[in-house]
């Protein structure tokens, strides 16, 4: 017995110095301890997650999200739209003027501003950028942004401090366009830009030394599948009201994390301070229990400005001749369902109560374009068996599902999205209210990948997904809105538009891209949001109110719907 | 012996061809494709130029041609993901899962051949225990496992819930980020590890329970041979022939459990790599790790062989005769 108990104890004393090992291991400590750093003052260092990994550093030519995100973080722009008041700001152009004629802006560059390795910024950088964005070769991601009525803005430098940009045609967002357009340094990318290799520039192996900005952060590390790490840049051009210099951090880390599970109990425990999205309605609950706990601060962002949408598929040539194309082209019968959906047990089954009834696209989060008189389709089963009934859809057979004189059931099959719990809910929603009206859904969740490529080849019935807006301004989103375009998804880009209410939404779209006044650009998009709800292309039903979860010694955060929630404004985040 | 090991090489490499060409080829017949990550509403010359850099506008058999030549030449070609060569994202994640694998197939056998030996030689409640924590181990699913761990890790604070190396250490030196690395190890290695813990043990107490019964242990038994030296230097030396056979499958089982295990623990191996790869149809990146995951398995088989020409003379003679 005595040799098993000493063997018992000596194994239990290696588990226990071992034990000690790591937790002494975890001694290495932050670059400064950020522990007695009040509100607002610089120092410290912050840990965000990051769920994919950056395609390039260079936002010209990749758009995904973590590249925009490190676009925000290391370059600047000319101006800026603030992603919480939705308003142009001045950012490295410090004023500007409108010519009469709304084409011609004359911007005058912020003096005194540097790259990140020192050397000046100047006009010169500007024009390059325009002329990289333009050059087939770069195929630029933000060129199509940049092109009024089909042709390239222009510009030209009178002097090292001044930009005339010079627009093709009269353009409603005006220099609202430029917040597409990161500046990138002339004197590193020239050489890339001459050779025809602009489109592998700083590409994310690229040695992060080589990577200058004029952004708040400068790339110190890139790890593959690990992290970014991002320094204080010491010479940001950009200080706070009180006159510190910005950024507040001296360091911040982009920490990969890929599942979002485990993103969220990273956060719980204080590994992670943010994320770069919002919380799901699943997450609430442990959430506001470590907000209780003062480990974490939530913050409701407002109502989302995307929301999800259901369509049929409305491209003639796809039904070749499937009967039921007659009834699912016809305005009544999509009106029919939106009248058939209980708006307020949709939002309550779905997404738990958080979420505001929508009747269109423009969700109330888009303060300055929703409209709140577009027409409603308030709850109403009989109403929708009415419209059912006058195109010749009844229950003829008594099997719960309407049909028509020939016998053709209104039963469709809905894909979705396969692993998001609030598409799964949204449809099974869906499918359960729609039975009510004699309206018969299958619910066929897929990948992602395998859904696109349905989408694009136009190979489904009807789907439910959630097409994110490019732009807030609607001008920016011509390819939703118009016939030809390519976010035209219930269908994709007609070569003339398909029916006469798109025609007239082409030529109001048109016209209000080209408007300058913004309250006549209102009125027009009143227009086009009343003959959308008349029609119904793709019914909506909820906009979910977002929430938003950060460690609570993180202060300075201004908070956006739009993605990232808080990472657009970096500089004036601090850590306690 | 040379024999031997050369046909071992050559159906090691048939093996890395096959499951990289099927992996290539099962990615462009899946549905959809490398550009749906430009989403739904990309414009369609950006379509058209992405299928056009990897070659998804030729047939198929030109494809795999392209890309069997040119990974003759070590070329894998570009990752769509990560914008750069396949190969060096390869090289990297495969150094990170093998130290993965060898920290877990450590962790097993420690933990897994003690514990069959245990309950394979003995009765009454503790090997009854052992059973029941090895049936558990194998029924939970390496997600729950890996999710639980983290929750674990999380709410107490006594290893980090994920990642390789912790941000702190991006200005140490070689030894503290050894020691970093190895304080990151413990979590995948445990939710990798215990499943195949429990297979060892099982197999184990199996193979072991019937090697006590041999006649050649009954006779040194009677020989008065302590029964501790008869466990280990009979017994055990008897029964380790079935279980070198499982070591090559364990490898397999290894990979296959860290697609899930590195994704929810954030660790940048193999697995992880061929997960968001696969999600992506990322295709060059997809044949590359799979390719990756053939050496591995070919690794793991020339392994076990090898164990096996070790511990059992019958297969020595065999070869030499």
């Amino acid at each position: 017995m005595k040799p098993r108990l000493l063997g018992i104890v000596v194994t239990a004393a290696i588990l226990a110095a071992g034990f000690a090992f790591w937790r002494s291991t975890s001694a290495l400590q932050p670059i400064e301890s950020a522990a007695s750093a009040p509100a607002g003052q610089r120092g410290g260092q912050l840990v965000a997650s990051i769920r994919a990994v950056p395609r390039s550093f260079n936002r010209l030519v990749a758009r995904e999200q973590t590249t925009e995100l490190l676009s925000l973080l290391t370059q600047g722009r000319l101006v800026r739209v603030n992603r919480s008041s939705f308003e142009l700001e001045p950012w490295l152009a410090e004023k500007w003027e409108a010519a009469a004629d709304g084409r011609t802006f004359t911007l005058h560059l912020r003096p005194g501003v540097t790259w990140s390795d020192g050397e000046p910024f100047t006009s010169a950088d500007v024009l390059f950028t325009l002329q990289a964005v333009f050059d087939p070769k770069s195929e630029s991601v933000v060129a199509n942004q940049l092109t009024v009525a089909g042709k390239p803005i222009a510009a030209m430098a009178p002097d090292r401090q001044t930009v005339v940009l010079t627009f093709p045609a009269p353009s409603g967002p005006g220099l609202r366009l430029f917040d597409a357009l990161v500046i990138l340094p002339k004197h590193k990318l020239e050489g890339a830009l001459k050779d025809g290799t602009f489109l592998n520039a700083w590409n994310s192996a690229t040695a992060p030394s080589e990577i200058v900005g004029t952004g708040p952060f400068v790339l110190r590390e890139y790890v593959p599948g690990q992290r970014i790490v991002l320094d204080r840049n010491p010479r940001y051009w950009r200080k706070a009201a009180d006159g510190t210099q910005l950024p507040y951090l001296d360091r911040l880390v982009l920490q990969l994390v890929p599942d979002q599970d485990a993103e969220l109990l990273r956060l719980q425990s204080g590994d992670i301070d943010m994320t770069q999205s919002e919380l799901r309605p699943d997450d609430y609950v442990g959430v506001r229990r470590a907000e209780d706990q003062g480990k974490l601060k939530v913050v409701e962002l407002g109502v989302g400005t995307d929301a999800d949408a259901f369509w049929f598929r409305l491209k003639p040539e796809a039904w070749k001749k499937d009967p039921r194309f007659a009834f699912v082209t016809r305005p009544e019968f999509r009106q029919a369902i939106s009248y058939a959906v209980d708006r307020e047990a949709f939002a309550e089954n779905v997404f738990l109560g958080a979420a505001v009834p929508i009747w269109g696209p423009i969700t109330p989060g888009n303060r300055i374009w929703f409209s709140p008189n577009v027409l409603r389709y308030p709850h109403d089963m009989n109403k929708a068996k009415d419209l059912l009934k006058g195109i010749g859809l009844e229950d003829r057979d008594g099997n719960g599902v309407v049909e028509d004189a020939q016998g053709h059931e209104a039963r469709f099959t809905v894909i979705t999205q396969r692993g998001i719990g609030w598409y799964e809910r949204g449809t099974t929603e869906l499918r359960t209210q729609l039975a009510k009206a004699g309206i018969a859904l299958e619910i066929a969740p897929i990948d992602n990948g395998a859904l696109i490529q349905r989408l694009l080849s136009s190979d489904y019935e009807a789907m439910y997904y959630r097409p994110l807006s490019s732009d807030l301004d609607p001008a920016g989103n011509m390819d939703f809105w118009t016939s030809g375009g390519s976010g035209h998804f219930w269908n994709l880009e007609e070569k003339t538009a398909a029916t006469p209410w798109e025609a007239k939404i082409d030529a109001l779209m048109a016209d209000q891209a080209s408007t300058i006044d913004p309250e006549k650009r209102k009125a027009i998009f009143n227009d086009v949001q009343r003959v959308f709800a008349e029609n119904l292309p793709a019914l909506y039903f909820v906009a979910p109110r977002i929430y938003y979860a950060h460690n609570a010694r993180v202060h300075g955060v201004v908070p956006s719907v739009q993605r990232p929630p808080a990472l657009w404004s970096a500089d004036t985040i601090s850590v306690r | 012996m040379i024999r031997f090991l050369l046909r071992r090489l050559t159906f090691a490499l048939l093996l890395v061809v096959t499951v990289s060409s099927g992996a290539l080829l099962l990615t462009r017949l899946a549905p959809g494709d490398v550009t749906t990550n430009l989403g739904p509403f990309a414009r369609a010359e950006e379509v058209a130029r992405t299928r056009a850099r990897f070659n998804l506008d030729r047939s198929m058999a030109a494809q795999w041609g392209g890309w069997a030549m040119r990974a003759i030449r070590f070329d894998f070609g570009d990752s769509f993901l990560y914008n750069r060569p396949v190969g060096g994202l390869i090289r990297r994640a495969a150094g990170n899962t093998a130290v993965l694998a060898i920290a877990a197939l450590s962790l097993a056998t420690l933990l897994g051949i003690p514990l069959g030996i245990i309950s394979g030689s003995r009765r009454g409640a503790t090997p009854a225990l052992i059973r029941g924590a090895s049936l558990v181990c194998l029924s939970i699913p390496p997600l729950l496992t890996s999710l639980l761990l983290v929750a674990i890790a999380s709410r107490t604070g006594w290893l980090p819930a994920g990642g390789m190396t912790s941000v702190d250490a991006v200005d140490a030196g070689w030894w503290s980020w050894t020691l970093d690395v190895a304080r990151h190890l413990p979590l995948p290695a445990l939710a990798l590890a215990l499943p195949i813990a429990a297979t060892f043990e099982r197999l184990q107490a199996q193979s072991m329970a019937e090697a006590i019964r041999q006649p050649f242990v009954v006779a040194a038994l009677a020989r008065g041979v302590a029964w501790r030296r008869l466990l280990i230097g009979h017994a055990w030396r008897a029964s380790l022939t079935s279980m070198c056979a499982v070591y090559g499958l364990a490898i397999g089982a290894l990979l296959s459990g860290s697609f899930v295990v590195e994704y929810v623990t954030a660790w940048p191996g193999l697995g992880r790599l061929m997960f968001e790869a696969l999600r992506a149809r990322d295709i060059y990146l997809v044949a590359g790790c799979a390719a990756m995951g053939g050496v591995f398995l070919a690794i793991g088989s020339v392994a076990a062989d090898l164990l096996l020409f070790a511990a059992d003379p019958r297969v020595r003679e065999g070869q030499t005769a």
